[in-house]
């Protein structure tokens, strides 16, 4: 296989765009490990070395109808992310007064220390389970907008589209970016004796112990949610669409404002108030960011032949190779449409830094499609993401 | 019934937020309706640009100027309630590719148009599946495109035509009763700016056309005076449909300049003479046909230069273009 990178030159009478699109691979094999004759450096065929991202640059705030939103380039990928926040009452929701009373537990433990209240900087134990089990972050991704070929626009969304989605929701699960306490709409009902007595038949109906009812007149209750529906719009495609798509839901939340909002008890409603300098912008959980990766092989059949991880021999005659200096796989940083087509194994690896250490901390790792990957490089890749995420903080803090 | 291939909220679904200031009593807002800043014939600015999605064959992004309110807002926040929304929408176009095994022949083009608003395009949350409105601005577009497309040098061949907005026109003041205007007048701003960009997208993607064709929109309005009276009806230029107590009747064309030709022409609302209350020679169909040209014509000189530059985009790709 690496023969046929030295008999290109001279077999070569098409255009070099030609020639990429009939011999893709051969012609990024060229361009990667370049006859040692030429004196060339191996670079990729899109001019990147190896471990470059593509130039990004992000805007923020541009949709009116949105509470945020953001515009993210990676190079030619274009995503485009608006967040709308709308109420969720607790009254619609079926399983909230069974759930509430369950949690009373851990709001009484709370109140008790009311000096730890007001920081809000505990870890809040029923955080992940309010946003996780009421659904109140709601991200869809859409590829359906022409943005390239393959897609058809109004057909279901592409396998593709509902992974990149499920991908995003886990990630903003597990990095429990949004706080559940910014979602929250709080009611101080006013102690009043008639507020008591109407309370108390309510836990009378519910059939809870009668202790409740003993702290009900200071106790606050949560009114109502704010459900974030993160929709992104991927306008145009060429490569790596994860990383565009989450730099993009990532400015679009820092950028999203929520307005006041209170319960009004004559009209039974949550209302808000339209001042923006009543309104408060998320305060979101760190800055984690995604970087992901290719491997390109330079056996072409590695692309169609089922993956088997090699035994010894094998093993042996790589290592040989690579002692000789023959390189025969590349990792290549943000992948374009042309690079993915090629390459069968991915790694996407999201890593955020802790605000007072700089520690690097990999907030998710995915790997699939090979084995050419190991710990060593691995360990490599991550430290790639970190600078990129140095990058990515730099980009989002600007717009 | 739940999508089940797209992430759903909260079974019991969501409501949108309700603003204290929307409560009140009509007079006290009344004041905040913005007002047209602009002469009855003067048209907003547009941008327009080619070429900004590589993997298409031709592709567009257009966005109307924001109403002087809505950049007064912007620059300065004062309320989270947009006073009024430009247009923003993006186009591609995939093609002249061949059609399906299973498609029977065709000897022309056959042409597929899509319009999608994003999610967050409009004051209401749209739904991810294209509503009834959607559809009609897709066959509106095609119609206003099917006249201008040269079709029979393709045949067997397929055009996709697609359309997301990611910002629509507001069919009304907000502060306004829901309704207070019977008709969505955005559409009619939207529909003239998915034609002017899928034009652009169509030149950018070399595909032979008659003309460039452009869209624009008229309309009678009659405004309130400062007393709180109605006012006499005025033709006015490319509305903007949150800036006017009532629109009468609109009018949107898609008009070939050089041809002087008309592929699509959609006239809405009522503007008989018992409804004028008038017989002025200057609120009548022609004319208000006449204005919707003008403000094709207006368009038009946009988007001729926006294929300039994708022209000449094209015509230095072999010698700039070489990377390797």
């Amino acid at each position: 296989m690496a023969s046929a990178a030295p008999s290109v030159p001279p077999s070569l009478t098409l255009p070099p765009s030609q020639f990429a699109r009939l011999q893709p691979h051969a012609y990024l094999l060229a361009h990667l490990s370049p006859p040692a004759s030429s004196n060339q450096p191996s670079i990729r065929a899109n001019g990147r070395a190896t471990s470059q991202f593509r130039v990004t640059s992000a805007n923020t705030g541009s949709l009116t109808h949105t509470n945020g939103s953001a515009v993210v380039r990676v190079g030619d990928t274009t995503a485009v992310c608006g967040v709308r926040a709308e109420i969720l009452p607790t009254d619609d929701i079926a399983s909230w007064s069974v759930s509430h009373s369950s949690s009373s537990m851990n709001k009484r433990r709370k109140l008790t220390n009311p000096a730890q209240k007001p920081t809000q900087e505990e870890e809040d134990p029923e955080d992940e389970t309010h946003i996780q089990q009421l659904n109140l972050l709601v991200p869809n991704l859409s590829l359906s907008t022409g943005c390239a070929p393959g897609f058809i626009p109004g057909a279901p969304p592409s396998a593709l589209a509902q992974s990149l989605s499920h991908q995003i929701l886990n990630l903003l699960h597990s990095t429990r970016l949004v706080r559940a306490e910014d979602l929250r709409i709080w009611y101080q009902p006013p102690s009043l004796g008639q507020e008591d007595l109407e309370r108390h038949n309510e836990s009378e109906q519910m059939d809870v112990d009668a202790e409740r009812g003993e702290e009900v007149g200071k106790d606050k209750e949560i009114k109502a949610f704010w459900v974030l529906y993160i929709d992104i719009m991927i306008i145009s495609l060429a490569g790596n669409p994860f990383d565009a798509a989450w730099a993009a839901v990532l400015a679009a939340l820092r950028d999203t404002k929520l307005p006041r909002a209170w319960w009004d008890v004559d009209n039974e409603m949550v209302v808000c108030s339209d001042a923006v300098s009543e309104s408060r912008k998320l305060s979101l959980r760190g800055l984690p960011v995604a970087s992901s990766f290719c491997v390109f092989e330079a056996d072409a059949a590695a692309g169609w032949r089922a993956v088997i991880i090699p035994d010894a021999e094998e093993e042996r005659e790589i290592e040989e190779s690579a002692r000789k200096g023959i390189q025969r796989r590349w990792i290549l940083a943000d992948p374009d449409g042309y690079e993915e087509g090629l390459t069968q194994e991915r790694v996407c690896i999201v890593v955020d830094k802790e605000e007072g250490t700089g520690k690097t901390v990999i907030v998710k790792m995915e790997k699939n499609g090979g084995w050419a990957v190991d710990g060593k490089e691995l360990k490599a890749l991550v430290d790639i993401s970190a600078q990129r995420w140095g990058e990515v903080k730099h980009i989002l803090e600007q717009c | 019934m739940t999508d089940r291939r797209r992430i759903n909220g909260p079974p019991s679904g969501t409501r949108p937020a309700v603003f204290a200031s929307s409560l009140k009593s009509a007079s006290s807002i009344s004041t905040a309706r913005p007002r047209r800043q602009r002469q009855p014939d003067e048209l907003r600015k547009i941008f327009l640009k080619t070429g900004l999605i590589p993997s298409a064959s031709g592709s567009a992004y257009l966005e109307f100027e924001p109403s002087a309110s809505l950049a007064a807002a912007r620059s300065s926040p004062q309320s989270l309630i947009p006073p009024s929304s430009a247009l923003k929408l993006a186009c591609t176009v995939h093609g002249p590719k061949p059609l399906p095994r299973s498609a029977s022949f065709s000897p022309n083009i056959v042409l597929t148009t899509h319009v999608k608003y994003a999610p967050f395009a409009a004051r209401q949350r749209k739904g991810h599946i294209r509503d009834a409105s959607e559809r009609d601005l897709g066959v509106h577009l095609e119609t206003a495109l099917r006249g201008v497309i040269v079709a029979e040098r393709w045949p067997k061949s397929g055009l996709d035509i697609t359309i997301t907005i990611l910002e629509a026109e507001d069919d009304r003041w907000w502060g306004d009763a829901p309704d207070s205007h019977d008709a969505p007048w955005g559409m009619m701003n939207v529909l003239a700016g998915c034609i002017t960009a899928a034009s652009a997208a169509i030149a950018d993607a070399r595909i032979d056309c008659l003309d460039l064709v452009a869209g624009g929109v008229a309309a009678i309005v009659s405004d309130e005076t400062p007393d709180g009276e109605p006012s006499t009806p005025k033709l006015m230029l490319d509305t903007d449909p949150a800036e006017h107590k009532s629109i009468l009747s609109a009018c949107v064309v898609a008009y070939m300049p050089s041809r002087d030709e008309i592929t699509e022409l959609w006239l809405k609302g009522d503007h008989s003479k018992s409804s004028l209350g008038t017989t002025d020679q200057n609120l009548s169909h022609e004319s208000l046909i006449d204005g919707a040209v003008n403000a094709a014509r207006g368009a038009h000189t946009v988007l001729a230069e926006a294929v300039k530059e994708s022209a000449e985009r094209f015509a230095g790709l072999p010698t700039g273009g070489s990377t390797v």
